[in-house]
């Protein structure tokens, strides 16, 4: 039998925490190419026209690694609801099979009990080396979220630019190099003590930005052409509340949604699949934090994502806070971004202003 | 008091049930008209440029019956009686419904998971003032012609096979088929040339294949929304009527399309019957249909 070689769809900073459940557990693995404008159009090239980008970059992300010698491709299905992301695995091997490439497609359910089986049937480790592997796995991901929660808050009040934006990737440099769990502890404490030594503008009032939306785009800064920095760079702290955690506590939760829902009910009375309600429950919860601005990130016909549009902007004529959608593609260039962002910074700072 | 349905998407799920329905507990029911360029208009303008072309067809029905009406009827189709869901964008409908218009709109949950049919149609009785005496005798009205109408189908499903023309399947949604200006009259245009159109809802199921198929076919995914099952289980069915080319008519940024494009595709290819696929938006010009339509027709002969 020819030995597994890994590969797995890309997300965000988030791909060197998955990077360490394989690593440890002594399987070979290819981390997937980082997004790129390359990478996205041969993503594009073979996946179906009408279907959302996701697929599409995550593709792309694959095929560099299936040339090196990858032979399984890990993808999990059902992010949440009746979303296409079901259908991702059945989609992408079908495309990857006509494309001739000879994969083992391994896709997955998002509950703990089969992602649990379809690790051990790849690795063939111990409970024992799985539920380490999980640990690790965890500790890493909450630092990284962790550092990218201080960097939205450092950047805009940093005194010399761009040294937050070092100081994370040299942070995320040093952690995807990490691994031993032992050393852990170490590395997390040189990490934060880095970010402290940032120097900062204390006191520093400034407009306060949320985004919202569908979670791979507004989780992964490659994909939405590192909106946070460019915020943070022009003196605006933004703030998300998607992230890996959040996703998981409502797949383990379930409560979570309920309060959703009874917090949204005047606006929308049911699910939509994805996390269209959540959509609407964060935007409602930043109105009433007070919030400068909202930008609401989306694939191109996301479909949960689209259908609850329209009650955004409901919300935003009803609020007066600022309002901006950004539909991302593979012909959406990173110019026509920046305009947009441009002209919606300077409504921020007006609505800040404002209120002062 | 007048209820009034929008003819499109959720109203040829069921096309004679809702009528019968409400014309028995003794309301006038107000239908839209059929589309219209006008319709299509005021609906595109409206709503999310990202939606699909079907919903932004129901929105122009909508605003149609805004303030003729005292009740517009838009249900909220969560799951069917296979506990397989509809599309997502069925769910909030009537939520966006609110939003546009300032008629008081009708909605009940039809949630077949967690309630069956009889009792959701009891409680929306009682929205209206109806009790459930009633509520049952119209029920079982709408049902009889609703069966009426699929016997009529099912004879003409068959009269349709044994005639000896180019026979063409059109594989799509019923809010696509039955609505003769979103299609273009694509069945029209088909007629004209020689060819006679079977829609793949009117195919019957064989219930001992669809049993076996369910153990040995493993060439497409177990879908969770209620057409992609069907759409499959008849295309294999139909597959054993010996016909001459198939056709997909899919709405632009239909999502669900997107995905069964794949399946519905590599199944007639498997089985070399040609397949064309169609996508109809605000914007498609009828020459072209019509050039495309022909060069198809060609490749069959």
């Amino acid at each position: 039998m020819k030995k597994t070689i890994i590969t797995f769809a890309r997300w965000g900073n988030y791909t060197i925490a998955f990077k360490t459940i394989f690593d440890q557990l002594g399987l070979e693995v290819i981390p997937p190419e980082p997004t790129n404008p390359t990478t996205i159009a041969e993503g594009a090239k073979i996946s179906p026209e009408m279907y959302c980008f996701p697929l599409k970059t995550t593709l792309g992300n694959v095929l560099p690694g299936l040339r090196k010698g990858a032979n399984t491709v890990f993808m999990v299905q059902n992010i949440g609801g009746s979303c296409r992301q079901r259908y991702y695995g059945a989609i992408q091997k079908k495309v990857l099979e006509e494309n001739g490439h000879q994969v083992n497609f391994l896709d997955f359910r998002a509950t703990p009990r089969d992602i649990y089986r379809t690790i051990k049937k790849i690795s063939g480790a111990s409970s024992w080396q799985i539920i380490r592997a999980a640990r690790f796995f965890f500790k890493k991901l909450r630092l990284i979220e962790k550092i990218e929660k201080k960097a939205q808050f450092y950047r805009p009040r940093e005194i010399k630019k761009g040294t937050t934006d070092q100081v994370l990737t040299e942070s995320l440099t040093e952690l995807e190099k990490l691994n031993k769990e032992k050393d852990f502890p170490r590395l997390r404490k040189e990490i934060l003590k880095s970010f402290s030594e940032i120097e900062t503008e204390k006191d520093k009032k400034i407009p306060r930005v949320a985004l919202v939306g569908e979670i791979y785009t507004v989780c992964d800064p490659t994909i939405n052409f590192d909106l946070e920095s460019k915020l943070g760079k022009e003196g605006i702290e933004v703030h998300r509340e998607m992230d890996i955690t959040y996703h998981l506590k409502k797949l383990v939760f379930p409560w979570k949604d309920w309060t959703i829902q009874r917090k949204i009910n005047p606006y929308l009375r049911s699910t939509v699949g994805g996390h269209g309600r959540d959509a609407i429950y964060e935007m409602l919860h930043y109105v009433k934090e007070d919030f400068d601005g909202i930008i609401h990130l989306l694939p191109f016909g996301c479909m949960p994502e689209v259908t609850v549009r329209p009650i955004l902007e409901k919300i935003h004529l009803e609020s007066g806070i600022p309002f901006l959608s950004l539909s991302l593609d593979e012909q959406v260039a990173e110019a026509g971004i920046n305009t947009r962002l441009e002209a919606f910074i300077d409504v921020v700072r007006n609505h800040y202003n404002s209120k002062q | 008091m007048t209820i009034g349905i929008p003819r499109a998407l959720i109203y040829w799920k069921r096309p004679q049930f809702w009528e019968s329905f409400f014309e028995d507990l003794g309301f006038r029911v107000l239908l839209s008209p059929e589309t219209n360029k006008e319709l299509v208009e005021a609906g595109v303008r409206v709503s999310d440029p990202e939606n699909c072309f079907s919903t932004k067809v129901f929105f122009g029905h909508l605003l149609w019956l805004d303030g003729k009406v005292d009740w517009v009827f838009v249900p909220r189709l969560k799951t069917n009686a296979e506990k397989l869901e509809y599309c997502p964008k069925f769910f909030a409908l009537p939520d966006l419904s609110k939003i546009l218009v300032r008629t008081p709109i009708l909605t009940e949950t039809f949630n077949e998971k967690k309630e069956p049919l009889e009792g959701t149609l009891a409680k929306l009785g009682r929205k209206i003032g109806r009790e459930k005496r009633e509520v049952k005798r119209a029920r079982e009205k709408a049902f009889l012609k609703e069966k009426d109408e699929e016997r009529e189908k099912r004879e003409n499903f068959f009269r349709k096979i044994e005639e000896k023309t180019t026979k063409i399947t059109l594989v799509s949604h019923p809010y696509n088929f039955y609505d003769d200006y979103v299609n273009l009259r694509v069945k029209e245009k088909l007629e004209k040339l020689g060819a006679q159109t079977i829609f793949i809802e009117e195919t019957p199921v064989n219930e001992t294949i669809n049993q076996r198929s369910k153990v040995q076919d493993k060439d497409y995914p177990k879908f969770h929304w209620e057409f992609g099952k069907e759409w499959m289980e008849k295309i294999d069915a139909i597959l054993d009527y010996n016909i001459t080319g198939a056709i997909e008519i899919s709405s632009f940024q239909c999502g669900c399309d997107a995905v069964l494009k794949e399946f519905v595709e590599k199944k007639f290819k498997q089985n070399s019957i040609p397949f064309l696929y169609l996508l109809i938006d605000e914007q498609t010009g009828e020459a072209g249909l019509q050039t495309r339509l022909e060069a198809f027709i060609d490749t069959l002969r």
